[in-house]
């Protein structure tokens, strides 16, 4: 049992493939409503800090003036246990980062620390120089540099760096931004969340749907042809799919279905074919038993009368040895007819010749004609249908087939003063029937199917080899049709039939 | 013997604590000597846990701890020993013994452990590249020291160099002769360092915690080229006349007030104690022994 269908995996991709469509969607319209964001705040900071700038400015300066004069003392003096202190008293009321007192050598004399791991540092960058011009300053980043002269009286003691940090104004407009940001992203994070909530609802009842939907469409139609197939594998071939759709789906189950078809078609013909091939071997089986058999009897008859032949020829009966040697001849002559009919029957097996529109009337009055003697010697009246239709054979085989049987039916006239033989045809279903009959001895039902066998003589002494029917049957298979016998019993006559496929027929069955 | 010394003065805490109703209430005060330039608030920020600490440990044995006395220099405190406005008094070696000499009411009683140090010494520094080599070199020449009452940055290394048959004299003193060595004070031992590297005196002496608390790069500049004997770290001295039960309740709350963090946190903040110990009577033989080195007759 599988716990993941095609309609499911299916169902779950269009899922993912949606939710990730909205929550990518819903993040570009959060990102972009950020920027905005960022754009106007930027834009705000800007007007304010312009507005602020002269202020600032003008208090930096101050400062710079007051901390030039109130570390004079102390820098003069070359006091750093004063400077420190100093830098620690301006840190109460700026907002100090850094501070680097200067000595007059342009070189740290103290950052303030005690440590002072600055001492002695050359100072990169300008110094100011003049008296009246107020402090550098220098913006970095959120920070504001600030260099000053530290002077008396017009004596310069050294200079002061101060790094400063943003200003508290300025602080609190960036704490607001962040802040107002942040409660903003929260906002669009909680909207994105509940959208994402909903986008997920909606996208697994989407899957849901897809899934009923592929598996009505796919998945149940797959389940099918694949239970089929395994029907077909294990050889049930009568459960034909009823499938019925337009598209690939429909073209598989027809293909299997043509495929459970050929297959059932194969297997019958060759279930056809295996039972053909034991008749055969039973047939040739029976062949071999009879030739060794009939062959024999003559070689029998030459032995025994070759051997008397010697004895008499010894004793001086030369009248004796004349009649052996005459039955010698007429075994040996009656081996030959048997050897020739062999040959004959085998010939039919592997000699084809092509098949052709043959007038059937024709060639029933051309037998007739080549067995007209021996008719005549038997007085018999043959009659003929004048309907004989046209039949495509192999012409030669055919005219065989009618001479056997009108030959076969001038032999077992029996008793019958006014012997006669009739030949015509009748339509039995969809199958036309050729018939010779007769009003001779008849045949006893038990033997109606040995009068076909090979070397089969019902009357062993009469004419023949017992080959012709054998003959017949086997052409009129090799045609593609049937050869029996009909007869009420002995003294009732009887018909020997068989059957020609019709012409289009025919050429199938040739080719 | 400082262990016995201590279970003595615990047994005779005792009564002192229980203080009989009735009994005279007693306040003691100690004084300092301000630093240059006279600032109280420094000298509030700096001893004013110890004063409290010693205010709440005292208070249970009745004895009150008065405000902060400052005293603007070594004679004022003396004065003030002397009329009893002061009653103990933290200080190193030489102010110790110059108070002892100039108010005669003065027993150091208890040593005064500093960042660690029961004793340490002076030390005589130049720069890297000057040509000193020897407390002889300095002759006409300046040394930096801190402050006149300063025992390692000034009374010890003029004993050094009286040792070495040197006088020092300060440096705007009149007609000095090539063979002494003039002395400024820089008030701070940070900013003598300093005053030796810019050329404003040639040598400088402060004691060897001093020089190991010095920034580095300062330190990297300059080199040790001579060192004094050793002498004790600082001491706690008692106004002779101080009532004895006072006396010992003080002492036994002074050596305990290391013990807690409160009282650790006091002790640092006043110029970095780390405890007291009670002086034995070896020590005080050997503290009092540096009076005539310390104390030369025209600073008495």
């Amino acid at each position: 049992m599988r716990t993941s269908g095609i309609g499911t995996r299916y169902a779950l991709y269009v899922a993912a493939l949606a939710l990730a469509l909205v929550v990518v969607a819903l993040v570009a319209a959060g990102f972009i409503a950020l920027r905005q964001l960022r754009v106007v705040q930027a834009d705000l900071r800007e007007a304010v800090t312009a507005a602020r700038a002269k202020d600032d400015e003008r208090a930096l300066d101050g400062a710079a003036r007051y901390l030039g004069v109130h570390l004079f003392n102390p820098l003069y003096q070359l006091d750093v246990e004063r400077l420190n202190e100093a830098i620690e008293q301006t840190r109460a009321w700026l907002p100090v980062v850094s501070f680097l007192v200067v000595d007059r050598d342009g070189l740290v004399l103290t950052d303030g620390t005690p440590a002072n791991p600055g001492y002695g540092d050359g100072v990169e960058g300008p110094l100011p120089q003049d008296e009246s011009a107020g402090p550098i300053l220098v913006r970095r980043g959120s920070e504001t540099e600030m260099r000053f002269r530290v002077a008396a009286g017009g004596v310069a003691a050294g200079w002061a760096i101060v790094a400063l940090a943003e200003p508290p104004w300025q602080a609190s407009l960036r704490r607001l931004e962040e802040k107002r940001t942040a409660e903003l992203w929260s906002g669009h994070r909680t909207s994105l969340l509940s959208l994402g909530a909903l986008v997920l609802v909606a996208t697994l009842g989407l899957g849901l749907l897809t899934s009923l939907l592929l598996s009505r469409t796919l998945a149940r139609p797959l389940t099918e042809m694949s239970r089929a197939a395994e029907k077909i594998a294990s050889g049930n071939l009568d459960h034909p799919l009823t499938l019925d759709s337009p598209d690939e789906l429909g073209d598989l189950a027809r293909a299997l279905n043509r495929m459970a078809n050929d297959l059932r078609a194969h297997e019958e013909a060759l279930r056809a074919e295996r039972s053909d091939l034991a008749a055969k071997n039973a047939e040739l089986e029976r062949f071999n038993y009879t030739v060794s058999h009939d062959l024999k009897t003559p070689l029998v008859t030459i032995r025994g009368f070759a051997g008397l032949a010697g004895t008499d020829l010894v004793a001086g009966r030369n009248e004796a040895v004349r009649k052996d040697l005459g039955r010698i001849v007429a075994a040996a002559d009656k081996m030959h007819r048997l050897l020739d009919d062999l040959l004959e029957l085998s010939r039919i097996g592997r000699v084809v010749h092509p098949p052709e529109d043959v007038a059937l009337g024709g060639l029933v009055r051309e037998a007739l004609e080549l067995l007209k003697s021996q008719l005549e010697r038997k007085s018999l009246a043959v009659e003929v249908a004048p309907d004989l239709p046209m039949v495509r054979a192999d012409r030669r085989r055919l005219l065989e087939v009618l001479q056997n049987l009108i030959e076969n039916a001038a032999k077992f006239t029996g008793t019958q003063r006014r012997p006669r033989i009739e030949i015509g045809w009748r339509m039995d279903g969809a199958e036309r029937v050729f018939y010779v009959r007769d009003n001779g001895q008849g045949i006893e039902p038990r033997f109606l199917e040995r009068v076909f066998g090979l070397f089969e003589k019902l009357d062993p002494g009469g004419e023949g080899t017992g080959v012709g029917l054998a003959l017949v049957r086997r052409i009129v298979e090799a045609h593609g049709g049937r050869a029996w016998a009909e007869s009420a019993g002995l003294g009732h006559g009887a018909t020997l039939c068989f059957t020609l496929p019709a012409p289009a027929e025919a050429a199938a069955v040739a080719s | 013997m400082r262990v016995v010394s201590a279970l003595c003065a615990l047994a005779l805490a005792g009564p002192a604590r229980a203080a009989a109703p009735g009994a005279k209430a007693v306040t003691v005060r100690f004084g300092v000597i301000a630093e240059e330039p006279n600032e109280p608030d420094r000298m509030f920020t700096v001893y004013g846990p110890f004063v409290g600490r010693l205010r709440e440990r005292l208070a249970p044995a009745g004895i009150g701890v008065g405000e902060l006395v400052i005293a603007s220099d070594l004679d004022d405190l003396s004065k003030r020993l002397v009329r009893k406005e002061v009653d103990f008094v933290l200080e190193s070696v030489f102010p110790m013994l110059a108070l002892r000499e100039r108010s005669r009411s003065l027993e150091p009683v208890l040593l005064v452990v500093r960042r660690g140090q029961r004793a340490y010494r002076s030390v005589f520094f130049t720069r890297q590249e000057s040509p000193i080599q020897k407390l002889a070199d300095l002759r006409g020449r300046t040394l930096v020291l801190q402050a006149l009452r300063s025992t390692s940055a000034f009374a010890l290394p003029r004993a050094e160099l009286a040792r070495a048959g040197i006088p020092l004299v300060a440096a705007d003193e009149a007609g000095v002769d090539s063979g002494s060595v003039r002395y400024v004070l820089a008030l701070a031992e940070v900013n003598q360092a300093v005053w030796v590297l810019h050329g404003k005196g040639d040598a400088g002496a402060f004691n060897e915690g001093d020089w190991a608390a010095l920034p580095e790069k300062i330190r990297a500049r300059l080199r040790i080229f001579e060192r004094s004997r050793p002498i004790e770290r600082g001491l706690i001295a008692f106004r002779g006349s101080l009532e004895a039960p006072t006396r010992r309740k003080l002492e036994e709350v002074m050596l305990g007030l290391h013990q807690d963090e409160a009282g650790r946190a006091a002790l640092t903040r006043a110029s970095g104690v780390t405890r007291f110990e009670r002086l034995t009577q070896v020590e005080k033989q050997a503290v009092l022994a540096w009076a005539p080195v310390l104390l030369p007759m025209n600073t008495r």
